[in-house]
This record gives structure tokens, sequence and C-alpha cells, in this order.
């Protein structure tokens, strides 16, 4: 330990420290401090704190879409009255964590993280969110699919920050729903699954899928999506794509639960998404 | 090397001499010689370390202590009413048996403080869900609950 | 002391003030002027023979004040049967095992200096499992015992058994017999102050060991034999208790790095500090035993009891801790849960080179009545009978002597069965919800209650020492670890003596200022306690009383000579004069008066002018003094190997019962509500004691439902509460009934009994039994994970 830490005031600021190399990022800090405490990664030289910079701060209506600061506490998002309109990110984002931590940690840590399990992900995935980058070349924006390359990797090139996450409003008549399975209440995912989807007449349409803690990253269910999208909701389209779900992730066996499991849990989930589009219990 | 931290502590403005890198809880525990908040797990899981920053709760084992700069902290020893005497929140705790090995207790009532300050009237449900951030292994939480709903001045059978 | 008036009554413990203030201090919270801290190199192999330790390259660390090893230390054995040693030398045996240490001058240098040790080993073979420890030429974790004979296997030599009755007449007598394995995993305590302590040594070599311990004089003994191995014999071990933190068993033992932090203050000549964080207080702190359990028991054909055997297997891990003797009190569910004559218990504890056990709560019983529990519904099931009516057919009764020797006085097992029963209106439910996937389950315990003999003495001594301002000074050797123990001795006195309970300071806990005690666990915290307190309030009461003959008329002549100068004052209609006899005076809240006297001023006294007038104004000279008392219960040290022996002077009964549902297509096991019926003698603090109730069933549900610490091949794999999961408030938010069966016992302080482990005996049993009754399927391994039900659920299709 004993690195150095700053506060820059500005993002221009912050974009030119973090050029300088030898140094990292840190927003609310509650993965990152835990991570060097237990060494579990190399300390930096320094830490540039993010935390505060008021470009990465805010929530605002962009009339399609949602611009949510990357440095918004978990807790500030889910106290927006915006969360009225995202209830599987609202559900999300009220089991991460604690109140404590959700205190502090931000949406934009929790994304640059890119933990496999992250709460959040899922629901942004299936909402098709995007996230907001500057660098020294200058803001671009991804789409979040293609945000997370592996366990803790992302797209983000040296140098850049996450500075918004980019949420579109969903249509008229989608739902969206997210369910997880955790050990307690204060866990890391075992398997959480989001699904947003039309269910007109009982024929599904836009139909977008994403799981966590089942890959390497949280993931769109592409597969299962174009499989499902105009079908009627019956119990043997709903076997089908369980099956298929289960056939479109990745998982592993770890201390949370064995592949097996995670995989048997993706089609529970799946399908009881699907149901609650009927009313049913998710 | 050191830099000073400006901030109000338990209400009073405090300058403290702190390591650039130091954790909020080590700074409260060994610089400001306040040894309530406790480390139970250094890993913000079971919330013996709880403190308030600018009213909401946080785990100061995770909380870099220059993020406190210009902010107001509070910990178990500033939530004594008047004369040292305890605030309506402890005296509940006392009543209603919610200590028992009392390491997680300054945690707890530092989660109920935050809680109660912004739901004056929470439900069992809501409270428990306060609580999943603060670890206890004596009491089974049961007394803790009733504890924080007698503050919430809605005492009833635990 | 017929009619208490603070026994019994729903009080505020006298600590909570402090504890809600942030103001108890903990080991974490203490320094001692000059202090150093250590930190312990801990193995890198789970099996390996040391060839070379290099400690250069940590002496040179800048503020490093000692590095000590095996080699330049002398050898200090730790244990009952003496197999372990504060710093190894020729091999190690588990990954926590200490091969260095650092004294230096703050914690992150200790550390650091401690990674800086260098070892050379060569690394050997290990045995993980029962089945590879217990394999025919297994790899031995040691070669030779404790007196350096060369060992053949690995077995600890302990042995628990018991043999009665005729168990092959009872197998021929059987309509039903069933047969189950079962496990119970490996578990952690999880105090939530972590372990630590601080040595330091005056300039004649006595040390002062201020430790998170439950057993000060037993650690006194094993710190002065180890004084020994300094050179230091006939120097003595003064052990503080700080505020404890959580004890839950952690403190049964004393533990290497005590011994390492003597060894450094010794080298260094300065106090010494250690303290585990939580990963090291997981990593290097030692556990609850995972054990496996065969069971079979037969019924009648009309539900009797005719036969029980069961066979325990027990991993020890690498060394011996007094959790080895678990099965000591496993033996007691084993023979006496329940009314059955033909017995067979066999008990295997052993070596590994997992990490090393040791005691926790309940110590052996949950372990076993998982087994017995969970096999007795499925006796019930065989027999066509409802498990609740199978067990009120077998249920002990009060007077009864069971096969173990087992002294039944008062037994409130029934009534538990009864009321636990009616609390889930049990009669309507069970077996009738499994269309909802809902299951109702019930187990019984019985548990020591009046002590736990397994050491030579079971007592517990107790000094009372008044002041001039009419407090009553209390030294207890036991441990007050978050129980309530100094709230119900601060009741039990009060009443006993006729003060008012914040009138009872309870000192801490101190070696050299309290009488021996052997510890604190095996419920016997307030049992003993109290027992002892009641002895020493009365002598002093009499004592009192006796000067009070003197004492009383000058007092009450000073107060009325005073009196008199008001206008209008008028005698008391009472002849005081004439009732100044012990047997005529009344000692209450503080007050003493003669019974029957109008409630007065001049003739009352209160208790800190009684104090002093004794102190001060007796005729022929004053006086100051205590009472000491030693209470060891009427309680017989069981011959192990037979298994036979009055161990405890009452038992505990009780009973608890959970509705639970279960998620069919996730195997989440979802507890609905809970009831808890106990046999508790007498309450003597209702707060403090549901407080154990509620605080043993949550233990209890971590244990069913969530707890396990994950190994590979010794390494523990989590570390952490990250991964190593409790029951948080939101686990734990069901209703909960619980039911207090107050059987009066007559050895009891008040009629109490011990109540400490019995909240979590049974509740892992009643849980299985709601889910096999919810949904068909019985789990036999803790925990009871929604992986194994979701498992059992789908073979249970294919079937």
């Amino acid at each position: 330990m004993g690195y150095d830490y700053i506060r820059p005031a500005s993002l221009e600021q912050a974009l030119s420290l973090a050029a300088q190399g030898e140094s990292a990022l840190i927003a609310g800090g509650t993965d990152l401090l835990v991570a060097l405490h237990k060494k579990k990664r190399p300390a930096p030289g320094r830490l540039i704190s993010i935390r505060s910079l008021p470009e990465l701060a805010g929530i605002r209506d962009e009339g399609a879409r949602l611009r949510i600061g990357a440095a918004v506490p978990l807790a500030d998002l889910l106290a927006h009255p915006a969360q009225a309109r995202l209830p599987a990110l609202a559900k999300a984002l009220g089991v991460m964590g604690s109140r404590q931590i959700r205190n502090v940690a931000t949406l934009g840590g929790t994304l640059c993280n890119a933990s496999p399990g992250a709460d959040a992900a899922p629901p942004l995935l299936a909402l098709g969110a995007g996230v907001e980058l500057a660098g020294p070349a200058g803001r671009r924006t991804l789409d979040l699919a293609e945000f997370f390359r592996g366990p803790g990797r992302t797209a983000l090139q040296p140098g850049e920050i996450m500075t918004a996450v980019l949420v579109p409003w969903p249509g008229a008549g989608t739902q969206s729903h997210f369910l997880r399975r955790s050990r307690v209440a204060m866990d890391i995912a075992t398997v959480s699954l989001a699904a947003c989807f039309g269910l007109t007449n009982n024929r599904l349409s836009g139909v977008r899928l994403a799981a966590g803690a089942v890959a390497p990253v949280p993931l769109r269910l592409r597969a299962t999506e174009t499989f499902l999208e105009g079908k009627a909701l019956t119990d043997e389209t709903l076997a089908e794509a369980a099956k298929l779900a289960r056939a479109d992730v990745a998982p592993i066996s770890d201390l949370r639960g064995t592949a097996w499991y995670r995989r048997e849990l993706v089609g529970v989930f799946l399908a009881r998404a699907l149901r609650a589009g009927n009313g049913g219990k998710p | 090397m050191k830099t000073t931290l400006h901030l109000k502590l338990n209400g009073r403005d405090a300058a403290l001499e702190v390591a650039p890198h130091a954790r909020l809880l080590d700074v409260l525990r060994d610089v400001a010689g306040l040894t309530g908040a406790k480390e139970g797990c250094g890993e913000g899981e079971c919330g013996a370390c709880t403190v308030l920053v600018d009213g909401r709760a946080v785990n100061s084992c995770l909380f870099p202590a220059l993020e406190a700069e210009g902010r107001s902290v509070v910990t178990i020893e500033g939530l004594a009413g008047a004369q040292g005497g305890l605030s309506s929140l402890q005296q509940a705790f006392v009543q209603e048996g919610g200590a028992q090995c009392g390491f997680c207790t300054p945690g707890m009532v530092m989660s109920a403080a935050a809680l109660l300050s912004a739901n004056r009237d929470p439900s069992d449900d809501e409270i428990r869900d306060a609580l999943v951030g603060n670890l206890c292994r004596c009491t089974g939480y049961a007394q803790i609950v009733a504890s924080i709903r007698a503050a919430a001045g809605k005492a009833g059978a635990p | 002391m017929s009619n208490p008036h603070f026994v019994g009554v729903e009080t505020a413990r006298p600590d909570a003030a402090d504890k809600v203030s942030g103001r108890t201090q903990y080991i974490h919270d203490l320094a001692v002027p000059g202090m150093l801290w250590g930190a312990i190199r801990f193995s890198d192999h789970a099996h390996a023979r040391i060839k070379h330790v290099d400690t250069s390259a940590a002496e040179k660390l800048p503020g490093v004040e000692a590095v000590i090893t095996g080699y330049n230390t002398p050898e200090v054995r730790i244990g009952f049967v003496r197999d372990n040693f504060a710093l190894k030398r020729d091999k190690v045996r588990q990954f926590r095992d200490e091969i260095a240490a650092v004294a230096a001058r703050d914690p992150e240098t200790a550390r650091a200096a401690a990674a800086l040790v260098r070892v050379e080993y060569e690394p050997l073979p290990g045995v993980f499992s029962l089945q590879e420890a217990l394999a025919p030429g297994a790899v031995l974790v040691h070669e030779t015992d404790a007196k350096g004979r060369p060992r053949k296997d690995n077995l600890v030599p302990v042995r628990f058994a018991h043999h009665s009755g005729d168990l092959e007449a009872g197998k021929r007598a059987s309509k039903h017999i069933v047969e189950g394995e079962y496990r119970v995993p490996l578990i952690q305590q999880s105090c939530m102050g972590t372990a630590g302590c601080i040595a330091s040594f005056d300039t004649r070599g006595n040390l002062t060991l201020i430790a998170k311990t439950q057993i000060p004089f037993l650690a006194q003994k094993d710190f002065n034999r180890a004084l020994g191995a300094l050179g230091l014999e006939g120097r003595n071990t003064r052990v503080v208790v700080p505020a404890l933190g959580g004890g839950f068993g952690t403190g049964l033992d004393t533990h290497a790095y005590e011994y390492i932090a003597m060894l450094l203050a010794w080298r260094t000549g300065r106090p010494v500090k250690i303290l585990y964080n939580r990963e090291e207080e997981f990593a290097y702190l030692s556990p609850r035993q995972s054990a496996t359990a065969r069971i079979r028991q037969g019924c009648d054909a009309n539900g009797k009891l005719t036969f029980r055997e069961i066979e325990v297997t027990q991993d020890n891990g690498a060394y011996t801790s007094w959790g080895a003797t678990f099965p000591s009190v496993m033996l007691v569910p084993a023979t006496s849960l329940y009314r059955v004559q033909n017995i067979s218990f066999e008990s295997k504890i052993v070596y590994t080179n997992n990490t090393y056990c040791q005691a926790m709560r309940g110590y052996g019983n949950p372990e076993i009545t998982w087994p017995i529990e969970s096999s007795m519904d499925e006796l019930a099931e065989l027999a066509g009978l409802d498990p609740v009516e199978m067990r009120l057919l077998n249920s002990n009764q009060p007077g009864e002597t069971t096969p173990m020797g087992l002294k039944i006085t008062t037994c409130g097992l029934q009534e538990c069965l009864e009321r636990t029963a009616a609390g889930l209106n049990w009669k309507e439910n069970r077996g009738k919800r499994r269309n909802v996937k809902r299951g109702f389950g019930l187990a019984g315990l019985i548990n020591v209650a009046g002590g736990g003999k397994i050491y030579r003495s079971d007592g517990s001594g107790i000094i009372l020492k008044p002041d001039d301002y009419g407090n009553v000074n209390v030294s207890y050797g036991g441990v007050e670890m978050g129980q309530g123990l100094h709230s119900v001795l601060a009741l039990t006195i009060a009443d006993t003596l006729g003060v008012r309970p914040e009138q009872v300071i309870v000192n801490q806990t101190d070696t050299s200022t309290c009488p021996w005690d052997v510890g604190t666990h095996a419920s016997r915290g307030a049992f003993m306690a109290c027992n002892a307190a009641v002895m020493a309030a009365r002598k002093l009461k009499a004592r009192l009383l006796e000067w009070a003959e003197e004492i009383f008329p000058v007092e009450v002549e000073e107060a009325l000579a005073k009196a008199r100068k008001h206008p209008g004052f008028k005698e008391p209609d009472f002849d005081w004069r004439g009732n100044c006899r012990p047997g005529c005076f009344e000692l209450s809240d503080g007050i003493l008066t003669i019974k029957g006297a109008p409630a007065v001023p001049e003739l009352q006294v209160d208790f800190a002018r009684l104090l002093r007038a004794i102190h001060f104004r007796r005729q022929g000279g004053g006086t100051t003094f205590a009472e000491e008392a030693f209470y060891e219960p009427p309680t017989e040290l069981p011959d192990w190997e037979k298994g036979i022996g009055n161990m405890s002077a009452t038992y505990a009964f009780g009973a608890q019962g959970v509705e639970v549902e279960v998620d069919e297509d996730t195997g989440e096991v979802k507890i609905l509500r809970l009831v808890a019926a106990h046999d508790v003698g007498r309450v003597l603090n209702p707060q403090t004691l549901k407080g154990q109730i509620y605080g043993g069933l949550a233990q209890g549900i971590g244990y069913a439902l969530y707890e396990e610490v994950l190994t590979d091949k010794g390494r523990i794999l989590n570390p952490g509460f990250t991964d190593y999961k409790l029951p948080t408030a939101v686990e734990m938010g069901f209703p909960i009934d619980v039911q207090l069966v107050q059987t009066n016992d007559p050895e009891g302080p008040f009629g109490a009994k011990g109540v400490g482990e019995p909240g979590l005996v049974p509740t892992a049993p009643a849980i299985a039994n709601a889910v096999y009754d919810a949904v068909g399927v019985r789990i036999r391994e803790l925990p009871i994970t929604p992986e194994k039900v979701l498992k059992a659920l789908q073979e249970k299709r294919r079937r």
C-alpha cells in the first residue's frame, strides 16, 4: 500500500493525470480498496479519485434516453424517480450490496469493475444501454454489450474514463423483469437474469435477455432471443427457450454454485421472467 | 507524506494528519482516538465500522479518509445526547436487549440511525433490509429489530 | 428470596449502555505503553518437512525488534495431548502451521517482515479426508506421539464409547429399523470480534496476558507450564479478560498465537500484541469439526424405541484441541434423548492435514442430534406414526436415570414437544400442505444444563465484596461473552442479598482477583455463577444481619434523635427495640428495616450506611469484609470409555419446529415461521434468556442452510464474510415464537437451568424434517443448500 491519493477537480485534470500512467482510477472504491487491502492487486503509485467530478455526476432525462453520470452512487440512482420506468434495473440496484455499499458504490464503478456477476449489468444489457467514455482521443460511446471483455476486463483504453451510462427509455408496452439467486441477502449473485419484452395477444416481441454470473462476462442470450421473437408464450415455447438459454451460457463452478446449478437456474429464471409477462410470479 | 484532512467530526471542526491512502476507519480509531467503530472484516461485509458521512451510512473500512474532506462524519461517539447521555435510539437498544457481545453494536446503531433519519416509521421488513450490511453473530437480530422498532415509536411484541 | 423482586423480570443489561455508545473495550481497542506488534509466518504447505528457515531479510527490515522460530526459542507444547507446538520445527502438518514470528513497531511492519521469512520445504503427501486418513498405509500426520513413541495410524488417542443393554436383542425386537449416514460440515464460529492478545512480562518473569479467552484459569495453568519451558518455573501468569466480542467456543483452548506473543514479549522485554484480521481468523483459528455419523435405530410395532447404534468419525485436523472431545457430549443425546435401552456408541477422531478444529457452542450436540432427530422422523414414517406422537411415546420423564447414568431431575421434554406442535397447528398442517410445497418439521433436544463435568472440578468460586458506598463488588472467574452473565449475576445477588441490581458491580475477570472457575462453556455460566452467588450472598447477608443487631439500634436512635427536633414528630408505633434480632431484620432493595415495621425513614437504615457503620463505627473496632463461596455441582466425571456418568447437575430439554416452503424449481428453502419451546428451569432475565435462544437459533439456521468452510487439500477457500455466509437480518425475518417451559429445577439457582447452547441444537433436523414433509426429499448432509435439494428432487423425479 502506501499509494498517493489525488482528487482532481475536473474531468480534464483527471484525464491528464490518468494519461501519466502508474495510477488507477477510483470512484466509490468498494471493490478496489478491498482488492488493494487484501493485496489481490498490486498497489498503484497513486489513485485518482473521480468520485466527485462534476462531469460524472447527475441523472438527466435526455428525451429518448436517461443519462446517468458514471459516478452517481447506486443509492442516488435507486432513489431517482426514473426508476419507476426501469423496474428491472431498480430491482437489481436494490439488491446490490448493503445500504452502506450503495451509498458509495457508483454505477460506472460496478460496470468498470467488470465482475461477471455485477447485478446492474443484466438489466442494463437487456435495456440496450450504452456507455460514454472519455479519453485522450476524445469521447466515444459503446454498446454495453461491447464493453465487457472478460472477468475484470473492459473495452476501456489506457487513460480512458467512463463518464456516463446511457439507458434508452423502453418503448410503450415493454416489460422488464429481473431475477436473482444469492445465498443470503448480502451476497454476490449466483445467477441473475433480466428480460425485456413486449407481449401482445400472448405474442412476444422485442425480446432482449441478459444473464449474469453464468459466463466470463454478463451477456445477452442472443440465440434464445432470436428463438423467442414473435413466438406465442406457451409451455412448449418456455421449455424450448429454457433449453436454449442453458446452452447460451458458459458458467463455471465456484464457491457460490456449480456450473450445473447455474445452468438449471438460467432456464428457471427465463421461464419465470416470461411468465411474469402474463402476471405470473417472477 | 501526510496530508491535513479537514472535516466536521461529531459536530466539531477537526483537522487530522493522515496518510493519503488511509482508510477513514483507521483515521477515526488511530488518529482521532474514536474506537467505537470496529473493524470486523475490512471488506464491507459486516458493517461493524459503519459511520455516517453527510448523514449516510458508509463502511468506514472502505472509505478513503481524504474523501471525507469538507464533509460531516458522525461516529457512535457523536450520537449520544447532551451531557453524554444516550440518544433515544441508543436507549432503545439498551431497553430491548439489542446488544449482546456488543462488537457489532456501534455499526448496527449507526445503520439504524441512518434508516430512522430517512424513514421515521419503517416496517420490520424495511428495518431488516437496512441491516443486511450489518452482521451479528449473537442476537439473531430479533432484539435488534425490536430496538429499532421501539425507537421508531412503535413498540410491539418482539 | 422466595419472592424475588428482580429475578424473572425483564431487565436491561448492566453492560448495554457502554456497548451502545462504543465505550466497551475489546482487545482491538487496547494498547499498553511500549507495546510492539507481533505477526506470524504460517506454512505454505499442508504437509512438508521444514528444511531451512532464513530470517535474515525479516530481521533487516526497519522497525523489526525480533524474529523468532522454533529453532531459536524453547519448545512450547500446546493442547491436552501435547501434540501441538507454538512454533514448528521438524515439519508442518497444516497450512496454518506457525514457523516464525516477528515483533515490530506496528502491525504493517510486523506482517511485512513475516512475509520476508524464507522457508525451504520438502513437500509430503497429505491426508485430507477421513477415508484417506483411515486407509491402510496412510501417510501419518504425526509419526510419533507426545512421548516420542512411533504411531501406527492417524487416530487421536482418546476414546469415547458406550455400550449398554443387548443390541442384538434390541434389533430382534424391532418391527422397523432405519439406517442412514449423516454429515456436518466444517464451520466457523465467526465471532464479530476477531482473536487477539497482549502479552507482557515484569522484570521477575511474571506474565500478564490480556486474552480473548473463555477459560482464564485453565489458561493460567497452561501458561504457567509454558513459563516453565522458558526456565521461569514458579513464576506466574495473570490472565485478564477484556470485553470478548463473542466466544462461541473459540476461547476454550489456549492458542499458538498467544504463546507466540508470550515468546516475543520475553525475547524483546516489551509488551507484544497479536491481533488477527478477519481473513486470518478464518485461515488460522480453529473452526468447528466436520464429522460423519452412521446411525441405525429401531422401534417395535407400537413405536417404542428398541435400540440405537451410532458410529461417529470426526475430522480432527492436524492437532488436538478440547474440540476433539466432542463425542463426550455426543454421548448425552446418543444415550439419553428419548427412552432407549440397547445402545452402541463408538467414535473415532482422526488426524488429517486439514486445519485443526476446536470447540463451538453445542460441542458435539448439534452434530449428533442431526442424525438422531432426522432418523426419528424416518422411523416414525416407517412405523406409520406421526413424528410428534412417536417422540411423545418415547419422551424422557422426570425422575428417570438414563443408560448413561444421567439423573433426570426435572424434564420438560413432553411439554416442549406439545407446545411446539400446538404452536404450528401440527395436526392440521403436517403432511397436508405438500400441494403448496409447504412442510412442517420438528426436533427435540437434551443438553447439559447444570455444568458438564469434563475436568476434575466443574466448580466456580465467587467473592462478594461490599464497599463503603452500598455497592457489592463481584469477582467471578467466568467470562461475560455477550450472553448476559453479568445481568443475571446482578439480579440473583440483588434478590438474595436484598439490594438493588445497580448496586451490584461485576468486576473484570482477572485471575489475580477472581476465585477459580473452570471456564465458561457447556451452558454452565449462569448456572454456576448464580449458584455460587446465592451461596455467597446468603453468607454475606447472615453476617450483615448479625452485625445489624449492634448497628441498627445505634443508627435508629440517632435518626430518631434528629427527627424529634422537628415539631410535630410522632414516635413510631412499633416495638423496634424488641425486634433487633437477625431473624427479625429485613434487607430489601438496599434498605435494612424490621419486618412489620411502619415504612418511616427513621426505622430504615440504608445499605451504604449499614456498611459504613460496620467499617467505622462498630464498638471495639470496625472491619472490612468480603464473602467467598465455591459451588461444586453434584456431578460425576464420566468413565469415557464406558460412557457412564452423571456429568451434569441437571439437563435442559426442548423442541423446535418450523414451517418451510420449498421452491421446487430452484431448491430454495424458505423458513416461514419457527416455534422454539425450551425447558429453561426458571427464567432469570427474560431479555437475556430470549437473546440466547434467538441467537442460538440464528446459528442453528446458519448451520442448517448456509454455512460451510470450503477447503481444497487443506487450504481454506472462503476465508471471509464475502464467501462464507452468515444469515443476515433478512434471512432471520420470519416470526419466531419462543415458549419458555419452567420446570423449576431443584439444583438450579432460583430453579434455573443453563440455556447457552440448546437454541442451536435441534434446528437443523427440524428444518430437514420440514423439507421432507414439503417435497419428500431427505437431505442428510448440512448445509441444506438449494443445490442439494434440487439435485435430490431431480433424482426423486427420475425414480
